[in-house]
């Protein structure tokens, strides 16, 4: 490749030189032109690019599920039954942050970025519903998109796919005694007071009334670790989220512009009291504390767990459905293998997120330590391929693949799922400090 | 007695309104008697701002669209009170208060979505010091109303009896950790960590013959501007005042938080965007007085000198949780 003035480099980067020496600041990011439709996270090294894109040992890509030759358990089920067990037997129904689910599954938030927009995150939420597993939204669905309460016209830009209809289209379809909603609010949001407005709206009431709401406490995501939300407006959507929001950074000739979230400031002292805050003030609600794949993930989840909270969630760098700079989504944060190595296996109610779609790599996360994995950018996909099926056909299959697998492994309770199950066997690492969840 | 006030027109032409209002009227205008004696100047309370009191336990703010700003009602002028400690070292205001609570407390019998509030605060001052200002203003003006108008509590079927105990003894004063384990006695489970809940505080109050302050609020269960004791980490110089006679909490009240860098960790503590208290900030960066305050349900003290049912008696106007009225 030559430019203007017949330089070459063989060797080096430069057709990416030369696209920041056009494009500037918009070169940090993916193509602008796939904003709102490419879902976004782990593009270095896809599977199908050739390159593992976990760790080194990173046990959710290179480990196997190894069953046992000898399965006392499954003599154990064989007598309880009065006959050979089968995978149909395998028990999934799971406490997930104080929700009863089914499956080990939920579905992740999406953030604001245009594609759960349009009404395809309500699709999700509608096929979630049905299903019963629990649905987290996103921590500014309100600010972008509104609130959408019934008999108001408008109250946002995008009040047909407002926090309280999504929460509605997601009600509607619960079966009685499972699920349940969790509602993001970071930093910024606390100026929306998202809680607070769902705590007293009375729409909200049966949802609270059956204990399944939460609220979740974003301290950051997997495809941006360090950083706060991100997306595009345009001018004149920058102009109204001005005294809200630093928006600035324009990217490209077209005039859209970068709103950036800030990331919020967190030490321990302020992470336990936060937690414990929001337990003083909404007794009655489950509190879950979604983390970035930082290097003390381990130390900020005991910190959640100790202070009280109902479920961590780590989102690993895998993770992200939304906007993010390529060296972030290429470089940052801890795959999630990682972040379960260094928790570690034990009783606390641990979500992950990141690349979850299929039973195989659940199945991995659950005996690393998880109780349930999150899916993110596999619901929005299947809601796109089918918004009335699609997400339920995908779970169908993830479902019989998990069966398959736990009942494979002489197990018939997915919470059996253990490090033992693995290999090679994950090694031993430092744990964070002996945690017991304060007494409520 | 209902749950809920009758029709407008009915709760306000009954005796036992007038009654409840006059009294509450002796009360307003004792405490301001009683303040101004004591050489606090009062002032006229903000209505909106850009920020306000965040709060605790889950009570929706109400929103202001000012010149395309986003302002807020005040649910309390704490911030308020504090910046104009730099005018007076003691102020104090009857001040109106909206907070959107939660559906659920419309059968509390305690809580309305619009109330007042009299907000004092002292410069110098420590908490012990706010705690007896507040027990002697309460102290004036039950005193007052039992003096001067026995027929409207003979109407309301009140009991001037119910304040010997008041009038004659200090209050006493428990710390929240023994209010905790007092409730684990009474077979109530009452997380260490939080406000007392409603239960709680009815039962604590049913006990009592007389008010009596809780003190010494964990950290996690109030706003920024509690200070947190450097004696004792972890713990607010904080209180509350509960009635007796199951009526619950009248007052709250704290030493504050004055040094710019606490105020903000304690807000990030409590989840709040620092963004959003510049204005506030951009005055306690260049130093605000350390003080000490509290605010009086003005409703609540009514309820209970007039031995009410529900706080929702004690307004002409009422605005219960959740519920649209006139």
């Amino acid at each position: 490749m030559t430019g203007a003035g017949g330089l070459s480099a063989p060797g080096f980067p430069e057709a990416a030189v030369r696209e920041r020496a056009r494009s500037g600041t918009a070169a940090a990011f993916p193509p602008l032109s796939g904003y709102g439709h490419a879902l976004l996270g782990a593009t270095p090294g896809a599977p199908e690019a050739g390159a593992p894109y976990g760790a080194p040992g990173d046990l959710l890509e290179t480990g196997r599920l190894v069953p046992p030759v000898f399965m006392p358990r499954r003599l154990e089920k064989l007598i309880e039954l009065g006959r050979e067990p089968q995978h149909s037997d395998v028990d999934l129904t799971t406490d997930i942050g104080g929700f009863h689910a089914p499956l080990p599954l939920y579905v992740s938030a999406f953030g604001s970025t245009r594609a759960a927009g349009d009404g395809l995150g309500t699709a999700v939420g509608r096929q979630a519903g049905r299903l019963g597993l629990p649905l987290v939204i996103g921590e500014n669905v309100l600010p972008v998109s509104g609130y959408g309460r019934p008999g108001t016209a408008s109250d946002g830009a995008g009040a047909a796919s407002g926090l309280l209809r999504r929460i509605r289209a997601y009600a509607d379809e619960l079966p009685d005694g499972a699920g349940g909603v969790a509602v993001q609010q970071s930093t910024e949001d606390a100026d929306a007071e998202v809680w607070n407005l769902l705590h007293s709206d009375p729409h909200v009431q049966p949802l609270l009334a059956s204990g399944r709401l939460a609220f979740e406490l974003k301290v950051g995501q997997g495809a941006k670790p360090g950083l706060g939300g991100m997306t595009l407006v345009d001018a004149a959507e920058a102009d109204r989220l001005a005294d809200r929001y630093r928006v600035r950074d324009t990217l490209g000739e077209k005039g859209d512009v970068l709103r950036c979230s800030a990331p919020g400031t967190v030490t321990e002292e302020i992470l336990r009291q936060q937690i414990r805050f929001m337990r003083s003030n909404y007794p009655r609600v489950r509190v879950w504390v979604k983390l970035f794949p930082g290097r003390d993930v381990d130390r900020a989840a005991a910190v959640a767990w100790q202070a009280g909270a109902d479920a961590v969630t780590v989102d690993g760098a895998e993770g992200g459905t939304g906007w993010a700079p390529h060296a972030f989504l290429d470089g940052v944060g801890l795959p999630l293998g990682e972040c379960l190595r260094r928790i570690g296996p034990g009783a606390h109610p641990l979500l992950v997120s990141g690349r979850m779609w299929e039973g195989g790599r659940v199945a991995r996360s659950l005996a690393l330590g998880a109780r349930a994995a999150g899916l993110g950018r596999a619901a929005l996909l299947a809601a796109d391929e089918d918004p009335d099926r699609g997400l339920i056909r995908l779970t169908a299959c993830l479902e019989l693949e998990l069966r398959l697998l736990v009942s494979a492994l002489g197990k018939y309770a997915v919470a059996e799922l253990a490090p033992e199950d693995l290999w090679p066997q994950p090694a031993a690492e430092r744990r964070p400090d002996p945690t017991t969840r304060e007494p409520s | 007695m209902s749950q809920l006030p009758p029709s407008p027109r009915k709760h306000l032409d009954s005796p036992r309104t007038r009654a409840v209002l006059r009294i509450q009227q002796q009360i307003v205008s004792a405490a301001r008697d009683h303040l101004r004696a004591l050489g606090f100047v009062e002032l006229l309370p903000p209505v909106i701002g850009p920020a306000t009191d965040p709060g605790g336990r889950g009570a929706k703010q109400v929103d202001v669209d000012y010149y395309g700003h986003r302002y807020k009602l005040m649910t309390s002028a704490i911030m308020y009170k504090q910046a104009a400690l730099l005018t007076f070292d003691k102020i104090f205001c009857v001040a109106p208060n909206v907070r959107l609570e939660p559906p659920e407390t419309c059968s509390t019998q305690r809580h309305l979505a619009e109330f007042h509030q009299f907000d004092v605060e002292i410069a110098g001052a420590g908490a012990q010091d706010a705690m007896g200002v507040a027990e002697d203003l309460v102290r004036a003006a039950v005193r007052t109303v039992t003096e001067q108008l026995p027929e409207d509590l003979d109407v309301l079927g009140r009991d001037p009896d119910a304040f010997t105990d008041l009038l004659a003894r200090p209050f006493d004063r428990l710390s929240h950790a023994t209010a905790v384990a007092d409730l684990a006695v009474l077979g109530h489970e009452q997380n260490p960590d939080a406000e007392i809940d409603w239960e709680g505080e009815a039962m604590l109050s049913r006990k009592a013959t007389r008010p009596f302050f809780v003190t010494g609020y964990p950290k996690g269960s109030r706003g920024f501007y509690d200070r947190e004791d450097p004696e004792v980490p972890g713990t607010l110089r904080n209180f509350d005042l509960l009635a007796a006679e199951g009526f619950g909490e009248l007052i709250s009240g704290a030493e504050r938080e004055f040094d710019h860098a606490r105020i903000v960790t304690r807000m990030r503590e409590t989840g709040e965007n620092p963004g959003k208290y510049q204005h506030f900030l951009e005055v306690a960066r260049e130093g605000i007085p350390a003080s000490a305050g509290f605010g009086i349900g003005i409703e609540r003290l009514t309820r209970y000198v007039c031995g009410l049912d529900a706080v929702w008696e004690a307004t002409a106007f009422p605005k219960i949780p959740g519920v649209v009225s006139l």
